[in-house]
């Protein structure tokens, strides 16, 4: 995320910058957690030079942060560029942002278990946290809507230090498809264990789990529902891709990347439009595609609804493969 | 202030500001009772909320261990629903906990460990259920007590964190109560200011009214001590205006009238002054023609004394005439016997000698008579003239007279009438002057040629003297020279007689004259009574100019009195 944005202000500042002003990105670290990403909301908000917020990475800090940025007398506007929680959804009317919220991966990915996995009965593996439960309350509604059945959803915990009961009842039970409502750890955990017990059904995981194609062959054949892929067609993705492993040898964007990259640009247009009052870009950006013109970024077009989502933007299902993700042909 | 420019706006002005304060003052008060309220109402709504959540993750986590636990030992499908209801539950309660307002970073800390409990209670019993239903009960036992130790810290950290949040709310109820009092503090202030507003909005309304009609009655009360000067009542409402206006036109006109007043009374007493000015004039007048007639009456008193002395004069003139008669007569007589004597003794020459000496020194005498008769003529002519000057005199005094009688007017009517009498008479009596004058001159002519007959007849009787030797001639020149004698004497006799007529009737109208001037004397005295009547009313007319005079004084004095 650092690198797109980082990427997108330094191009910007080679053409000239916004207004004849160079464009600064000053840096936070909320390291994914609540009680850091309200103090480091607050200090963005008391700073009169930031203009908007590019962030918060994860959902329950941009929900709490998303009340710093929109209270008091100078709120400020925050996209972020991968808040997926439905509970961040009009939180605030400061609060913007440009990826698909969690019920979009979790309805995509049921309906490609159903469809192109002809999965009918499905365990859930899910991270005791607002991503994980909502995952897994989008995709068991809709599998179930679907026809399908879940057969189990299990919890675990960062601490939990095995997954293998769930795993070897799953076995038993039988299931044509598992999902990963979980973090990165827990994935790996699992696939891992898996491995162990020498079960492999189809595996779909969401957009959290983005960068778990480069775990080696854990992953290699699993599903991820994402956003973006860096190998989205079109000239200007191409670019941004181009210039991204360019900067930063050799390493591919992932989704977060790009809509970092995307969600820079965006503040660049506004801040030119109407200049860097707070309000005033606010005012722009909830116009974006409607009213001005709709935002074409690599991550595709952006147009916001009254609650600050883009429900115009797809989800993509893409398969591990060889260590990238890629979409799968016919996807 | 043209919006404020009637009483009655400025009382509407007035009311509408009380009634502003008054809303203001009710509005103000509301807005603080709302938000008092409000933050009671938010303040029990934390409360409450914190309550159910905090009783909410606890329940629903004892609900889920029980349902748990009652799983390990019998699983049946309606347990494990049952758990995971109660596991969804008391998840979505402790993220409702990190939702509570006003949590600090402390608190949060705590919900954050609390949320992390609750799902780690949820995945070992979960985890359990997985062993128990691959039928590794030992490991699933030891799995469930491993709960145990996570239940009993979120229970302790639930009780913790409710005990933080009732801290919390007495802090709140205390804040509250401060913004309470803070907001009673307002309100008295708020109290007061409405209050000071009040007055003097009062006041102002009070002041925007009396001002004007003070000022109004200020400028009657002027008006009314007889202070006529013009009033500045400076800017008034518009309703007040009117009433300004007239008693500013109510002070001009009163101005304008006691002006007139004082300039009458002024003219008044000018005009009274001229008038007891022009009765003194005409006192003097009417005294100067009371003088002129005692004057006229004196004249005329005077003529008739002249007129008496011409009686008397023209009585020694008849004697005169009548010796000159009777001595013309004895002329006559002597001549007579001058003759006899002639006759008889012609011839005696001696005795006719001493005769002629007598002769001569009768005609001497009668020479020296007729030159005293010229010198009586004289004197006629001397009276005539002093007649003629009486009355010339009488006529301008008549003429005066009768522009005086003109001068007086109606009082002067009878005295004209009387006037122009005098004025007829004077001119008779000149006209009569003139007859004696004329006959005066006719009798100086007899008496010049008595004179020239006596100088003849002296010449003649010298003659004889010198003829004295012849007495024939003589004699018969003498007899001759007597019938020539007689004939003159008669001639004298003859005019004697009629200038002794003359003389008769000159006494006749001398006394008709005095008669006349009597009369005239008496109108002078009418005409003086009339003057002094004259005298009187002009006096009085003075007295009632003097009168009329002091009421204009006294109405100049009362008209003083005002201040124009």
């Amino acid at each position: 995320m650092q690198h797109g944005a980082q990427l997108a202000v330094d191009q910007i500042n080679a053409r000239g910058g916004v207004r004849g002003r160079r464009l600064v990105l000053r840096l936070a670290d909320d390291s994914g957690s609540e009680d850091v990403a309200v103090i480091v909301a607050q200090a963005l908000y008391d700073n009169p030079a930031v203009a908007g917020v590019v962030g918060h990475l994860t959902s329950d800090a941009s929900i709490v942060a998303a009340q710093v940025y929109g209270g008091g007398a100078h709120p400020v506007t925050m996209v972020s560029p991968s808040a997926s929680s439905p509970d961040l959804s009009g939180i605030s009317p400061y609060a913007f942002r440009i990826c698909p919220s969690d019920s979009s991966h979790g309805a995509a990915m049921a309906k490609f278990a159903w469809q192109t996995l002809v999965a009918r009965r499905a365990g859930i593996l899910f991270i005791g946290d607002a991503y994980g439960y909502g995952i897994r309350k989008t995709f068991a509604a809709d599998f179930t809507r679907l026809g399908g059945t879940v057969v189990e959803a299990d919890p675990y915990v960062p601490t939990t230090r095995s997954l293998e009961p769930y795993l070897s009842r799953m076995r038993q039970a039988g299931i044509d498809v598992l999902l990963l409502a979980a973090d990165r750890r827990g994935a790996e955990l699992a696939l891992r264990q898996m491995q162990d017990l020498g079960i492999r059904p189809p595996v779909i995981g969401g957009d959290a789990l983005a960068g778990i194609e480069t775990a080696g062959t854990l992953a290699e054949g699993m599903w991820i529902s994402s956003a973006y892929l860096p190998d989205r067609a079109g000239e200007k993705n191409a670019a941004f891709v181009a210039d991204y492993m360019r900067a930063y040898s050799g390493e591919r964007p992932d989704h977060r990347g790009a809509s970092a990259y995307d969600v820079v640009n965006l503040f660049a247009r506004a801040i030119a439009a109407v200049g860097p009052n707070r309000r005033a870009v606010r005012g722009y950006i909830a116009r974006v595609g409607r009213g001005v013109p709709a935002f074409d970024g690599v991550t595709g077009g952006i147009v916001f609804d009254d609650a600050g989502d883009v429900p115009s933007k797809g989800v993509v299902i893409a398969i591990v493969r060889g260590g990238h993700l890629v979409a799968e042909p016919g996807e | 202030m043209t919006a404020l420019d009637t009483i009655r706006a400025r009382i509407l002005g007035g009311l509408a500001l009380l009634g502003c304060t008054v809303v203001l003052m009710a509005l103000f008060s509301a807005y603080a009772l709302r938000t008092i309220r409000r933050s009671e109402t938010e303040q029990l709504d934390a409360v409450q909320r914190s309550g159910e959540v905090s009783n909410g993750v606890v329940t629903s986590v004892f609900r889920q261990i029980n349902a748990g636990q009652q799983y390990l030992t019998a699983p049946t499908r309606e347990l494990r629903d049952q758990f995971q209801d109660a596991a969804d539950e008391s998840f979505e309660f402790s993220r409702q906990l990190d939702r509570l307002p006003g949590l600090t970073l402390e608190q949060h800390l705590t919900v954050n460990r609390i949320k992390q409990l609750e799902a780690s209670i949820t995945a070992d019993y979960s985890i359990a259920h997985a062993l128990r239903d691959l039928g590794r009960d030992d490991a699933a036992r030891v799995q469930s007590i491993a709960v145990l130790r996570p239940a009993a810290d979120l229970t302790r950290l639930v009780r913790t964190f409710t005990a933080e949040l009732a801290k919390h709310t007495r802090r709140a109820e205390q804040q509250l109560a401060v913004a309470t009092a803070r907001w009673e503090v307002y309100l008295y202030l708020a109290l007061v200011i409405a209050v000071i507003a009040t007055a003097l909005a009062g006041y102002w309304t009070l002041q925007s009214v009396e001002g004007p009609l003070g000022r109004v009655v200020l400028a009657a009360e002027r008006f009314g001590s007889g202070d006529l000067r013009p009033v500045t009542t400076g800017h008034m409402p518009r309703d007040i205006q009117v009433l300004a206006d007239a008693m500013r036109h109510m002070g001009d006109r009163l101005r304008a009238i006691v002006a007139n007043v004082i300039s009458e009374s002024d003219r008044i007493a000018s005009s009274a002054t001229d008038m007891s000015a022009i009765s003194e004039q005409l006192a003097a007048s009417s005294s100067e023609v009371s003088t002129a007639m005692v004057d006229i009456s004196h004249g005329a008193e005077e003529q008739r004394v002249e007129l008496i002395t011409i009686g008397t004069s023209l009585d020694a003139l008849r004697l005169a005439t009548t010796q000159t008669a009777e001595a013309a007569e004895r002329v006559a007589r002597l001549g007579e016997e001058i003759r006899t004597v002639a006759d008889r003794h012609q011839g005696s020459m001696a005795a006719a000698s001493s005769v002629l000496l007598d002769v001569r020194e009768v005609v001497q005498t009668t020479s020296k008579q007729v030159s005293e008769l010229a010198k009586q003529v004289a004197a006629i002519d001397d009276f005539v003239d002093l007649i003629r000057r009486i009355s010339s005199q009488t006529n301008l005094l008549a003429l005066n007279a009768a522009i005086e009688a003109a001068r007086a007017g109606e009082h002067g009517r009878g005295f004209a009438v009387v006037a122009e009498e005098v004025r007829q008479l004077a001119d008779e009596s000149a006209r009569a002057a003139e007859d004696v004058t004329l006959t005066t001159n006719a009798i100086r002519d007899q008496v010049e040629d008595v004179t020239a007959t006596m100088a003849a007849g002296t010449a003649k009787v010298r003659g004889i003297e010198d003829v004295a030797g012849g007495a024939a001639r003589g004699l018969a020149e003498i007899a001759a020279a007597v019938e020539q004698v007689e004939q003159s004497a008669t001639t004298v006799a003859r005019a004697a007689q009629q200038y002794r007529d003359i003389t008769e009737r000159l006494q006749q109208q001398a006394q008709q004259v005095a008669s006349r001037a009597v009369a005239h004397a008496s109108s002078a005295q009418q005409v003086t009574a009339a003057a002094q009547e004259q005298g009187a009313s002009t006096q009085e007319m003075a007295a009632a100019a003097a009168h009329l005079l002091q009421a204009a004084e006294q109405l100049r004095g009362l008209v003083k009195e005002f201040r124009v």
